[in-house]
């Protein structure tokens, strides 16, 4: 509800829902609110009066202590639940997420060490082309003179 | 206790909300978030924060959702062992750990409430006579005691979004998502429930004439 939509029967039903306290009501309708008990502070009291007097009745209804013997049972729950630290063993996921990347390194390191291999092989079969050649024509100068 | 059908789960989460909503929940910061991880690493001061924090506020819920308060004990030391086991799987962002925790000790409590229907009893449980309790005084231990009953005699939907927004202070959307109910709804049933408790404890109002001996105000 807009700031503009608030009115009597609004904080009369939040009031009535949630209490006489506006720090407890609905967090979108908050600013709202306050802002109309500050200008309506008549109209506010009324609306508030009943669900202060309830709040002050269900605060009376005390929290239940924790007794030493339950405290100590939820922390032997915890010991007996084996929690430990998971960081020196990843999980399945992880394992499975680094065996990809490493195979996927391993065969890109393969391509570019075969396009590496294949053109020093090529350019050795270059060389010996040439020295070929030039061993075939030198053979024929000797011979034919 | 009445025999109001157990809600929980009936609604899907999706439905209860329209989309912008749940995004807003899902962005909401979880302020038990560190802790959790710490104790899915087995940190003994983790730990024992986490039930300094967690153990009386799943024990308040219990104690008033069951008014028994062995059950109470037993349910709340069932909610945090089942916290252990999640916490080392606990995925961050997705849900508060307080709110999934209530979810885990109200379902236990269902489940408990559920039974009790199945084996009918005439004398529901009440609270043990706590003895003389000199810090908080008399008067304010019998004023409690009969907010207590009064509050254990409403339909279980009422005493339920009472306890969680009054009590437990969880906002109106963590409770309507944990009763699975609207917005709408959850006010309806804490007007309705707020408003019965204003009525039974009107003798306690100031001016009133006490209707129990030695209750004054």
């Amino acid at each position: 509800m807009t700031r503009e939509g608030m009115d009597e029967t609004r904080i009369g039903e939040l009031a009535a829902a949630y209490g006489g306290d506006v720090r407890r009501w609905p967090e979108s309708e908050r600013d709202a609110a306050g802002a109309w008990i500050e200008t309506h502070p008549l109209e506010a009291g009324r609306a508030l009066f009943d669900a202060r007097q309830t709040d002050a009745a269900l605060f009376a209804s005390p929290n239940p202590a924790v007794s030493m013997d339950l405290r100590d049972r939820v922390l032997a729950s915890a010991v007996a639940a084996n929690l430990k630290a998971r960081a020196a063993w990843p999980s399945l996921r992880k394992l499975l997420w680094i065996g990809g990347a490493s195979w996927a390194a391993a065969a890109c390191a393969g391509v570019v060490f075969g396009a590496n291999l294949g053109g020093h092989l090529a350019a050795q079969s270059q060389a010996d082309a040439v020295l070929d050649q030039a061993m075939l024509s030198f053979d024929e100068t000797e011979v034919l003179g | 206790m009445g025999t109001v059908a157990l809600p929980w789960p009936s609604r899907p989460f999706a439905r209860l909300y329209s989309r912008p909503e749940r995004d807003r929940l899902a962005s909401v910061a979880d302020p038990d978030e560190d802790l959790v991880r710490r104790v899915g690493q087995g940190d003994p001061a983790a730990i024992q924060a986490m039930v300094a924090r967690k153990l009386p506020r799943m024990l308040a819920l219990a104690q008033r959702m069951l008014g028994d308060p062995a059950e109470a004990e037993d349910v709340a030391q069932e909610a945090l062992l089942r916290a252990w086991k999640q916490a080392p799987r606990w995925t961050p962002g997705k849900a508060k750990f307080d709110t999934w925790l209530h979810r885990v000790a109200l379902n236990l409590c269902y489940d408990r409430l559920r039974r009790r229907r199945e084996v009918p009893t005439e004398i529901s449980p009440d609270r043990p006579d706590e003895g003389p309790a000199p810090d908080r005084g008399i008067m304010t231990a019998q004023l409690g005691a009969q907010v207590d009953r009064a509050l254990a005699a409403l339909p279980q939907r009422q005493r339920e979004a009472i306890v969680l927004c009054h009590y437990q202070e969880l906002t109106n959307i963590e409770a309507a998502g944990l009763m699975s109910v609207s917005i709408e709804a959850l006010e309806s049933l804490l007007s309705r429930g707020r408003r019965t408790l204003r009525q039974t404890l009107a003798h306690l109002a100031p001016g009133a004439e006490p209707a129990v001996e030695g209750v004054r105000r």
